[in-house]
């Protein structure tokens, strides 16, 4: 059983067969993002960085940039935290309970987005259920408003993205040898070394993966922010948005956008860098 | 004998399956014990039980005289060479041998001194720094050891690690495992479900059926006296003989009236119950009648060249296999279809009670 790789042809004809998604993509994704970015360093005179520049002097921008940046990082480690246990508990469950725990996983995923964040409000509301919760169990004096809050959104942002996150870690788990866990421990590995020598490096692609899913889908998020926190929070995708759609500024919505995809691809890239070094030295 | 490993009635069900009732089995130190059986008899489940990655239903397992029947394996300083080497895939093969010592908290210098000392003690020193994906099955079984020694375990134990392996392979490596052990005076349990496997490399072997040890001996003594007809089919080939037995003698051997004509052969029967004598073919001869030994005429069917030896197969009734092994294809006189006289010795002749047809 040799684990060499064969050596591959430089071209492979199969590889034809992605032509289609291939032009698809590049018709209404990449074009428009080029033309976005292009957009965002252009000015009436040819190239300029002008645009940037006013954007990046202004600390209410600076404010935005934050905002965007917690509410991306709070949220992606609610799912991580939560999420990480549940992958194991769904991928290592057995018969009707691994069943009801991936349509719970799964299912919510069919309702829409703009549908759970009207159901959010609901839930974080003054009146609503998590705070008769709080004030009945005393864990609060008077009625609490999570709503319009960074708690109330990150909550609610990671109800929504939760799968992203468990998908998968779960995928990962799944392939895991049992063995190699016995193997730990005839080895003399205690629990805690075992997992964080062979469990842990090994379900580190999975994580990563989550984590780029769940960071570029709660950084860009336009809907939830909307609907939960109110206009008085920005981030930078609610002011992208706000600049196409109600101040008509396209030169500070190219510019916004551009920023924001500058820091979800390097922040994705950072976490792959790191995972890697864990899994290595793991 | 000082017993090192000691297992004592381990009992394990599985649902409605009872798959070990009951095992003893005392293995003294630097033993090398085979445990040989077909899939299903428990040879793993006890394996498992030993290393503590099963616990028994009931039973005790003592190690250097400790019991440690209740202790998580990565307390029970017990080896384990895995059927598919259960290596760390992300690991390169010298940090999958360190693993264990550090694992232990072992010095860095010590952790380098074992890991070179192990790779290079099964040649796999210029192979340290590669991942383990990128080793044959070979490699990766020495690893394996490597890995399952370098923490210099008081047992090691071994779960078919030759399984994956292609023939000659397989026999070099058995050859290469078997000196390491003994060089390293080691202690070793050995799953196998390979005969010649279990003859080869072991100091005993127990031959298990059905969740129970139906024999422990060294290897000569299973192979020429096998304790029950199980374990003479399981190990080697044997020729058959049925017939209804006589009257025993007082130096425990039976007359047994044969359709080939009477045989004395080993062993006691009730007289007149159904049993069969079974030889195994290289002590039987292609002869001349008389001699003083016993001998029988059979009808020649089939002459099967294999090389270093040469098989022939006899006709005989019902149930009877008459297999004679020589060394060379027999002189020419010997026609397929001829009658034949082959005599072989009352000692080599062992009375079995036949089996009930199945």
């Amino acid at each position: 059983m040799s684990a060499v790789p064969a050596r591959r042809a430089p071209f492979d004809r199969v590889s034809l067969l992605a032509l289609p998604a291939l032009g698809y993509l590049t018709l209404v994704y990449a074009l428009p993002i080029i033309w976005l970015l292009l957009r965002s360093v252009t000015g009436p005179h040819g190239f300029t960085l002008q645009p940037l520049a006013s954007f990046l002097s202004d600390p209410f921008n600076w404010r935005v940039i934050g905002n965007t940046l917690k509410i991306a990082g709070l949220v992606t480690l609610v799912c991580l935290v939560i999420g990480y246990p549940t992958a194991f508990a769904l991928a290592w469950s057995r018969g009707w309970a691994q069943v009801v725990l991936l349509s719970a996983i799964i299912l919510p995923l069919s309702v829409g987005v703009v549908v759970k964040a009207f159901a959010w409000q609901i839930v974080l509301r003054r009146d609503g259920v998590v705070s008769s919760a709080l004030t009945t169990l005393g864990l609060a004096e008077e009625p609490v408003r999570l709503l319009f809050t960074e708690t109330g959104l990150v909550l609610g942002a990671a109800n929504v993205f939760l799968p992203f996150m468990i998908l998968p870690i779960y995928s990962v788990v799944k392939l895991i040898d049992a063995r190699l866990l016995e193997a730990g421990a005839t080895l003399g590995a205690g629990p805690l070394y075992r997992f964080h020598r062979i469990t842990l490096p090994l379900t580190m692609p999975g994580v990563v993966t989550g984590i780029a899913f769940v960071f570029s889908l709660s950084v860009s998020m336009f809907v939830i922010p909307s609907l939960l926190i109110g206009d008085r929070y920005q981030t930078l995708a609610t002011l992208t948005g706000r600049s196409f759609l109600l101040m008509r500024n396209e030169q500070l919505g190219s510019t916004t956008a551009t920023v924001l995809l500058v820091l979800a691809v390097s922040v994705v890239v950072a976490a792959a860098l790191v995972a890697r070094r864990v899994g290595r030295s793991g | 004998m000082d017993a090192f490993l000691e297992i004592a009635g381990a009992e394990r069900s599985f649902g409605p399956a009872r798959v070990l009732g009951g095992v003893d089995l005392a293995v003294a130190s630097g033993e090398f014990v085979s445990l040989l059986g077909p899939s299903g008899c428990g040879k793993t489940t006890l394996l498992r039980i030993v290393a503590g990655l099963l616990a028994p239903d009931a039973g005790t397992v003592r190690l250097d005289g400790v019991d440690i029947t209740g202790k998580p394996p990565h307390h029970r300083d017990v080896g384990v060479v895995f059927q598919s080497y259960a290596l760390f895939p992300h690991l390169t093969v010298a940090e999958n041998v360190a693993f264990g010592l550090e694992a232990r908290r072992a010095p860095r210098a010590e952790i380098r001194a074992a890991v070179s000392r192990f790779l290079e003690l099964v040649h796999m020193s210029e192979l340290a720094d590669r991942s383990v994906r990128a080793l044959s099955g070979g490699q990766q079984q020495r690893v394996a050891v490597a890995r399952a020694l370098a923490v210099r375990p008081k047992l090691l134990l071994l779960d078919e690690p030759f399984s994956a392996l292609d023939r000659k392979l397989r026999e070099t490596m058995q050859i290469e495992l078997k000196r390491l052990l003994r060089e390293l005076s080691i202690t070793a349990v050995f799953v196998t479900h390979d005969q010649d496997e279990a003859l080869m490399m072991s100091d005993r072997i127990a031959v298990m059926n059905r969740g129970a040890i139906e024999q422990l001996a060294d290897p000569l003594t299973v192979y020429h006296r096998p304790a029950s007809a199980f374990v003479l089919g399981f190990v080697g080939l044997s020729s058959r003989i049925h017939g209804v037995a006589g009257a025993p003698s007082d130096d425990g051997f039976v007359t047994v009236a044969t359709a080939l004509g009477p045989v004395r052969a080993r062993g006691t029967a009730a007289p007149g119950a159904a049993v069969f004598v079974a030889i195994r073919p290289e002590r039987m001869f292609l002869s001349a009648p008389g001699g003083g030994a016993e001998s029988i005429a059979a009808t020649l069917r089939d002459v099967v060249f294999q090389g270093s030896k040469v098989q022939l197969h006899f006709a005989g009734t019902g149930a009877d296999q008459i297999v004679v092994e020589t060394a060379q294809l027999p002189p020419s006189g010997f026609e397929i279809g001829q009658p034949v006289r082959i005599s072989f010795a009352a000692e080599d002749a062992l009375v079995f009670p036949a089996e009930v047809a199945r």
